[in-house]
């Protein structure tokens, strides 16, 4: 098993000041490049542009065919959303408040172990190592269909179906995120430095606080980002885990809905909801995208993801 | 930085593997076997209650059957041959492989593209076009598949309205027909700006003295691209390959979500994990049904197999 | 690193809160209020559109049992939830909502429980046909609530604008079809949606089909008979003229199709009038009707059903007493059927209200005051004699899907689509230990 990380973190700066100047030099030439870029903008933007021009509208307005599903017509946001956070007494908001509990627990969760194992793997060589590593590479391979039956039978043979344990649980588990540690722990801590720490006579634990974990920082930060994200994104397993609406995700609860909007049970705008609800989800996750931007641009780049 | 990392480590191999044991002692290393075994314990306890618990109790419902005449019995092998004989199935694992054949190079085409693309510009607007690619990651597959649905749509999507323009009938993108290429369209759509970053950090740690060099050659940025640039990121390439064709032969949730707009196109067996849900969740046959997911488990296996074993120089994944 | 640390746990704190920390606690929490809350709680799953009321009804009149509601998701939702807790053995409720066509095929997995020894007292408040649906050799499974009897919802307007004369037989039908296209008009006669696998089944059945007898282990399979071929042609031949549409029924598209003037008729279950009041995009000045199902000339007239649903108790219940009390009178009283009828548009099988002139005389504003139950829903329910479905309807089904999909879309011939069905659904009974006959 060797390696696809790096231990130096990209100097984007130095290289970019040489190549912005190799662009002006470049000028005109740049026009294609840049279409091509407007065209790709486009493509990636569409449907987020579909989703907020229809947040906008109300339920009659969106199927009645007069305005273009792309521009907007009668504006009726606001009342959307009071629809939205209304609907059920409120019940969005416990899907929301529970995606954000069960990523950020299940994420947190998932990077303390998995740093905790893929540093053991990398600085410890202890019987059954080989055999073990490779199963964690064999799991990323095995179809959660497979899985989740037994899993429900297990969780409700202790009581924990309907509980949110038996999301946050399984979602700590995250082969891929050992695999990554592993990876990066070998490259990232010499052993020379360990072996130093060692002479001093600071203990293992010591070691690893004081030592190793901060080197770790930038595969931890992504592990937690991915992680939250595979948890946020989660939707079969909350399927069948939960039967009660307070403790669905905001994805379960949207995917129910829309069944619902779909047989369009009693008339009420239950599309209008799903809309801006799918909306509202989305923004999250966005905007700690955008905020954290310097963390997993970098981060990312250490693996590839399933 | 990813390949020049790959050069060194293929010269020098894992520091871990070759270090020598006993050359502190062996009531040391005995010691410190110990503190991995510490480290790696509660990973191994989720691993076992989560996945390794399950995936033997799932194995033995595999071996069983059941029916209303005789109830529960062991059958050995049976459902396993009857898998491999079964034409929904079969017509499930080669959708997925066709699916993989088609997806997984235009998916790659698009994210290689784009990061060339972004990392040859640098200016406000490539930062921005950066996040825009790579936003759809953020969205949760349900609601992605949500969004395209609306936009497929004959009556309410954009489609019939360009038609309508030149006065052509709405596109049927729902049909059986053109599903396989709308879905197509919406993995590439949620995934390409993920596989981008990957690769555009990857091209962002070449040391860029490389193409001073290529440019003395008198190579220009095609040629650069062509011949410096992804060779060098080969191995993160493959990497994002082997993943996504992970992903795609275990293909599930976008076609489940559509299917309710697409009878006719996306059948009850349409994929193999549809296939095991449906058999067990609507034709309550789970022992059935833990027989596929462990059979495509089995494809999936083998198929990443065989491709990093014909690859496995450039992935440098020869552990 | 820190900074980042602290924000989480704030979230995470924030997120407890949102989501009201309903952490930990087994039980699942009601949707509804518990009035009386010392008294025995029975765990209902349903999706009636507004429920709630019914829900509450219930509550406030009984002092002894309480119903904790729970919408788990509508129809297939829900479905793949049960199927889950009866493998687990755990984790179903006291009381499930089924639609009537699949309780059949719960009855040989022990998932429900037999109410024989609750309903003597109450097996006269229900038609015939509608209780043997229920019921399978000498138990019966489930308490009926609606019903799904089957008539032709037409735009006067449209067809008055082209001449057309309401069809009554399915002759009529299809020269109506090709009139209304002569003519140039833009809408179709109808839809022949290929998941419109309930709607299929009874139109067969209307021809004669007997798809299935179960007694036990032994069922036999008759799909592939001189019936479902006749009908099957019919609609084939409709379809490659271009006179009927092949979307697929409830989507966003097709609901807005049923209103827009696309389709011009409808053959329709007495449920579907609530549903369509609701639908978005109505084109303005259109003229709803209700007439009867079309027959086959020269054959004795049949009503058919599509549709319906039913309250079970599971061999789950904790207390089948009080959750068989629930089944019984949830929908048992003329107060809640008045709230089923008027919100939820329910059509009623529980006699008393049935045969109440309140029902009967309903006039209904989307049909322009007409008293479609009078005119047309009435007489269906009263002629339905029940049908047998599979205790293996899922798979029936999506066969049936298949089968149409392929004839819709020219890959097969009726007959063809037919044996395929037949060999699909014959050949899985066998696997599940059923002695096909």
């Amino acid at each position: 098993m060797t390696v696809l990380v790096s231990t130096t973190s990209p100097r984007p700066e130095k290289r970019r000041s040489h190549a912005s100047r190799e662009a002006s030099r470049a000028g005109g030439r740049r026009v294609l490049p840049h279409l091509v870029l407007v065209g790709l903008i486009l493509y990636f933007a569409l449907p987020f542009w579909w989703l907020i021009v229809a947040s906008t509208k109300d339920q009659a307005t969106l199927f009645s065919g007069d305005t273009s599903p792309l521009w907007f017509g009668k504006f009726n946001l606001i009342d959307n959303i009071q629809l939205l956070f209304t609907y059920s007494n409120g019940l969005y908001w416990h899907w929301l408040g529970n995606s954000f509990l069960y990523a950020l627990t299940g994420g947190i969760g998932a990077t303390v172990i998995s740093v905790l194992a893929g540093y053991g793997f990398a600085q410890y060589r202890f019987a059954g190592r080989t055999p073990f590593f490779a199963l964690v590479l064999g799991s990323v391979m095995v179809p959660a269909t497979a899985l989740v039956i037994p899993m429900f039978v297990m969780f409700s043979a202790t009581h924990l179906t309907n509980t949110m344990w038996a999301v946050i649980l399984p979602s700590m588990l995250n082969p891929f995120g050992v695999y990554l540690m592993r990876v990066y722990t070998q490259d990232a801590i010499p052993d020379e430095m360990i072996d130093a720490a060692r002479m001093d006579g600071a203990g293992e634990l010591r070691i690893f606080f004081r030592v190793a974990l901060p080197l770790l920082r930038p595969a931890l930060v992504t592990v937690l980002l991915l992680s939250v994200v595979g948890t946020w994104n989660n939707y079969f397993l909350p399927l069948v885990m939960f039967s009660n609406p307070n403790l669905f995700p905001v994805t379960v609860g949207l995917g129910a809905l829309q069944t619902q909007a779909g047989v369009n049970t009693g008339g009420q705008s239950l599309w209008t909801i799903v809309i801006v609800g799918a909306l509202v989800s989305v923004i999250p996750l966005i905007i700690a995208f955008l905020t954290l931007q310097k963390y997993w641009q970098g981060g990312l780049s250490l693996g590839s993801v399933k | 930085m990813l390949s020049s990392t790959i050069e060194r480590r293929s010269v020098t191999p894992d520091r871990a593997f070759l270090k020598k044991p006993g050359r502190l002692g062996s009531g040391v290393s005995a010691r410190r076997a110990r503190w991995g075994w510490l480290f790696v314990a509660p990973f191994a306890v989720f691993l076992v209650l989560f996945l390794l618990t399950p995936l033997v109790y799932a194995f033995i419902l595999s071996l069983q059957n059941k029916t209303v005449a005789t109830g529960t019995h062991w059958v050995g092998l049976d459902n396993y041959a009857k898998a491999f004989t079964d034409p929904l199935f079969l017509e499930g694992v080669w959708l997925v492989v066709r699916f993989s054949i088609i997806l997984i190079p235009i998916q790659m085409l698009v994210s290689l593209g784009a990061a060339l693309l972004l990392d040859s510009i640098t200016s406000r607007f490539s930062k921005f076009s950066r996040l825009m690619i790579f936003v759809p990651y953020a969205v949760p597959a349900v609601i992605g598949a949500l969004m395209w649905g609306f936009l497929y749509s004959p009556s309410f999507g954009p489609a019939a309205e360009v038609a309508g323009w030149f006065g052509l009938n709405a596109p049927q993108l729902l049909s059986p027909d053109n599903i396989f290429g709308s879905l197509v369209n919406v993995v590439t759509w949620q995934w390409a700006g993920y596989y981008m970053i990957i690769i555009y950090a990857a091209l962002q740690g070449i040391d860029t003295s490389i193409y001073e060099a290529a440019k003395i050659d008198g190579a220009n940025a095609w040629q650069t691209a062509l011949r410096i640039k992804i060779p060098m990121i080969s191995s993160s390439l493959v990497l994002i390959l082997v993943f996504a064709l992970i992903g795609t032969l275990q293909f599930f949730t976008e076609p489940q979500i559509l299917r309710s707009m697409a009878s006719g196109s996306i059948t009850a067996s349409y994929t193999p994990n549809i296939y095991a849900y449906t058999l067990a969740f609507s034709y309550s046959q789970f022992n059935y049904a833990s027989a596929i997911s462990f059979a495509l488990g089995l494809v999936v296996f083998v198929g990443s197999y065989i491709f990093l074993h014909f690859t496995r120089k450039k992935s440098g994944l020869n552990s | 690193m820190k900074k980042i640390l602290a924000t989480g746990g704030v979230a995470i704190m924030l997120a407890a809160t949102l989501s009201g920390c309903s952490t930990g606690a087994a039980e699942a929490s009601c949707q509804n209020k518990i009035v009386n809350s010392a008294a025995t709680v029975v765990n209902v799953w349903a999706w009636y559109p507004e429920f709630e009321s019914v829900v509450d009804l219930f509550n406030n009149t009984h002092d002894k049992v309480q119903v904790c509601w729970t919408n788990v998701g509508a129809g297939n939702d829900e479905y793949t939830k049960f199927s889950t807790a009866i493998e687990a053995g755990s984790g179903a409720p006291d009381v499930i909502m089924l639609e009537t066509e699949v309780v059949q095929s719960y009855i040989p997995r022990d998932a429900l429980a037999d109410l024989t020894s609750y309903t003597a007292d109450i097996k006269q408040n229900y038609s015939e046909g509608a209780w043997a649906d229920e019921s399978s050799g000498a138990g019966v499974y489930a308490i009926p609530v609606d019903g799904g009897p089957v008539g032709m919802l037409y735009r006067k307007d449209i067809f008055d604008k082209y001449g057309i004369a309401v069809p009554t037989t399915w002759e009529e039908y299809a020269a109506a079809a090709q009139a209304l296209k002569d003519a140039g008009s833009t809408s179709m006669i109808t839809d022949f949606a290929g998941n419109g696998r309930a709607y299929q089944q009874a139109l067969f059945a209307q021809a004669g089909s007997i798809p299935y007898t179960v007694d036990g282990t032994n069922v036999t399979v008759d799909l592939n008979d001189a019936a479902s071929l006749k009908v099957l042609t019919y609609w084939q031949d409709l379809v490659s003229k271009g006179l009927v549409g092949t979307e697929d029924a409830s989507t966003t598209d097709y609901n807005t199709h049923l209103v827009d003037g696309t389709y011009a008729s409808t053959i329709a279950a007495a449920w579907l009038p609530g549903y369509l009041a609701g639908f978005t995009g109505a084109e303005s000045g259109a003229v709803w009707q209700a007439a009867p199902i079309p027959q086959w000339a020269g054959e004795t007239p049949k009503q058919v059903n599509i549709g319906g649903s039913a309250f079970s108790v599971t061999s789950q219940a904790k207390d089948k007493d009080a959750a068989a009390t629930v089944a019984k009178d949830i929908f048992g009283t003329e107060e809640a059927w008045k709230l089923g009828i008027e919100k939820a548009a329910l059509f009623p099988l529980w006699k008393p209200i049935l045969t109440s002139s309140y029902f009967t005389d309903r006039a209904y504003d989307f049909f322009g005051g007409q008293q479609i139950n009078k005119d047309v829903f009435l007489a269906a329910a009263n002629d339905y004699s029940g049908f047998q479905v599979s205790p293996f309807q899922n798979l029936a089904y999506d066969k049936l899907t298949e089968a149409v999909n392929s004839v819709s879309s020219g890959a097969a011939t009726p007959a063809d689509a037919l044996a395929t069905y037949q060999k699909a659904v014959t050949e899985y009974a066998t696997s599940q230990g059923y002695t096909v006959k």
